[in-house]
């Protein structure tokens, strides 16, 4: 009887822990969303107390009186195409990568690997040159092409390692029926490949909405870039209009926090399998 | 996408030789893309760094010239590249050391408790998804001086003398950016680890327990070590992070006050775009890429050793 009192306690006190330190990590998120519904005089007033009222004029200012939706505009562009082009380029390549198993196959492998210990800031400088000799400078289609380039290396990992699971036997029997390899692979293998390509589509997709430096440097100046980098410049520009930052903050944290919760697993196993494969 | 032809008829001993040429040009074709991507937006540009990296480029100019090694000279003597190799070793060790601590904590916790296990393991990710600017600004207002809610908590309990401005003050500038990063990252090395304790079997704690182990010794003797392979992913990804480390600070103290958080990310951001000298920048951005090379290579070489043991 004892033993079970002490260990319910025990795990009460668990409990309590978890609670507490629940707390301390949602904390700064839920300031963030609070403080956009507050005015400024209020933020600066008393920064825990809950808003008074619905305060929506940060959201209408940012919304009609600055470039802030053309950058988002520029934020959804951005992740989706590149997203889209990831998954159009990168399992094709994975994919012949494990079946065509052949020395220059293994060989194009470690040099795709290799993009991987490449930090952005090893090449950011003699990038920005190259995209304005190439004439991508000032559009979409540079940075596109630089968040394609950058997910070579761990999406043919991700991809290789799950082609390797998928039996053989299923696409012998469609080349006997005459199947080219293009269609076996996207009619066949590429459904199969459905879990790998959720959790690259997730984890990227987040890498590049959230992105900062590359956009910054990549996008002309002068016009609105994304919303990250808005919201850097204001933290600049109007260092005095918290409101209207939180306000844009909020704006960027609540697409993140829907796609979270309605895609929770793709994030977990994303990690899980690029942890063991390093 | 290519539509399948069913030509049952072909006879199959005329496929076989033809196969083989087929799909090598089918290989060739499926791999083309990224390589041609890759090589052109990647591995050029990194090449156009090491070129640059023995230049007084100054990012404008049409003039770039070559200046042999007086780039990594600088770099060797230089003592403000020298505080920003110091304060990156400060802030990589000790963000690998809490995050992890941190990261084993709550994925202990976790596992543990009884109730709302996801709805805990939810609220303790959430912040790995938001962007470091975001998250730094955020930060940034709850610490600040004058009207932030931490100053303003500090004083409601009466610990009113322990207000300083964090971010503004040489002294806690450091070790706020650090904190707060550790809120942001250790989320994502907590599903590692959990994934990793899910893998411990049950047995070995039961057992454990009637022989009388204590939670404690439980966790010291058979959790901590099984946990070993887990550790090492972890501890080389967030080191690789920690090395990488540019938003929060951007935002949140823009280096400074002084130079008490120009880490080697910021540095080379400075002097590249800001003081327009683009070959010291990528001579810069060179010691940072060897490092996390030789920090890769390092893991590979581990973990090799670790699969052969398995």
């Amino acid at each position: 009887m004892t033993l079970q009192a002490k260990k319910r306690w025990g795990e009460i006190a668990l409990l309590a822990i978890t609670v507490l330190l629940a707390i301390i990590f949602f904390f700064p998120i839920f300031f963030n969303l609070m403080s956009a519904f507050k005015s400024n005089a209020e933020i600066m007033k008393d920064a825990i107390a809950f808003p008074k009222g619905l305060y929506l004029d940060s959201f209408k200012y940012l919304l009609t009186e600055t470039d802030f939706p053309r950058a988002i505009v520029n934020s959804l562009i951005l992740t989706l195409v590149s997203i889209v082009a990831q998954v159009l380029i990168i399992p094709m390549a994975g994919y012949a990568i494990e079946r065509r198993d052949t020395r220059w196959t293994k060989m194009v492998f470690l040099y795709f690997l290799a993009g991987m210990m490449i930090p952005f800031q090893a090449y950011m400088i003699p990038l920005f040159k190259e995209l304005r000799m190439f004439g991508l400078y000032g559009s979409l289609a540079g940075p596109i092409l630089v968040y394609v380039a950058g997910a070579v290396g761990f999406g043919c990992l991700l991809y290789t390692s799950f082609v390797k699971g998928i039996p053989k036997e299923i696409e012998e029997a469609a080349e006997i029926d005459g199947c080219s390899r293009y269609g076996i692979f996207w009619k066949i293998v590429f459904p199969l490949l459905g879990p790998v390509t959720a959790s690259m589509v997730v984890l990227n997709g987040l890498g590049i909405w959230n992105d900062f430096l590359m956009p910054m440097l990549v996008l002309p100046s002068g016009e609105p870039k994304t919303m990250v980098v808005e919201i850097y410049r204001y933290i600049g520009e109007f260092s005095s209009r918290w409101d209207m930052i939180f306000a844009g903050t909020a704006m960027s944290v609540v697409p993140v926090l829907i796609v979270f919760i309605a895609l929770q697993k793709y994030f977990v196993k994303g990690i899980a399998s690029g942890a063991t494969k390093g | 996408m290519a539509t399948a032809v069913t030509r049952i008829d072909k006879p199959l001993t005329a496929a076989i030789p033809k196969k083989k040429k087929k799909w090598q040009s089918y290989a060739l074709l499926f791999i083309l893309p990224s390589f041609l991507i890759y090589t052109l937006f990647v591995i050029v540009p990194t090449a156009g760094s090491i070129y640059l990296s023995f230049t007084s480029w100054d990012g404008i100019s049409e003039d770039v010239r070559y200046i042999g090694f007086a780039n990594f000279v600088e770099i060797w003597q230089s003592p403000r590249v020298h505080n920003a190799l110091k304060n990156t070793l400060v802030m990589t060790v000790s963000l690998v050391l809490l995050e992890n601590i941190a990261a084993i904590m709550l994925a202990v916790l976790v596992d543990k408790v009884r109730w709302f296990r996801n709805l805990f393991r939810s609220i303790f990710y959430f912040p790995t998804l938001l962007s470091g600017i975001v998250m730094g600004f955020v930060w940034a207002m709850i610490l600040n001086y004058n009207f932030g809610v931490f100053n303003q908590i500090l004083d409601a309990i009466g610990l009113g003398s322990w207000v300083v401005d964090w971010l503004g003050n040489p002294k806690y500038a450091m070790i706020s950016i650090i904190l707060s990063t550790v809120w942001k990252g250790a989320g994502y090395y907590m599903i590692i680890y959990l994934a990793g304790l899910q893998g411990i079997p049950a047995e070995l704690n039961e057992a454990a327990s009637i022989d009388g182990a204590s939670g404690f010794q439980q966790f010291r003797h058979i959790t901590f070590p099984l946990l070993a392979g887990s550790m090492t992913v972890c501890l080389v990804l967030s080191m690789i992070s920690a090395l990488k480390i540019f938003d929060q600070i951007a935002v949140m103290t823009d280096g400074g006050p002084g130079f008490e958080t120009e880490t080697l990310t910021y540095i080379i951001y400075k002097v590249g775009f800001g003081e327009l000298r683009q070959g010291f920048g990528t001579a810069l951005a060179m010691v940072l890429f060897l490092i996390i090379m030789l920090i890769t290579v390092i893991q590979v070489k581990f973990l090799r050793k670790r699969e052969v043991q398995m």
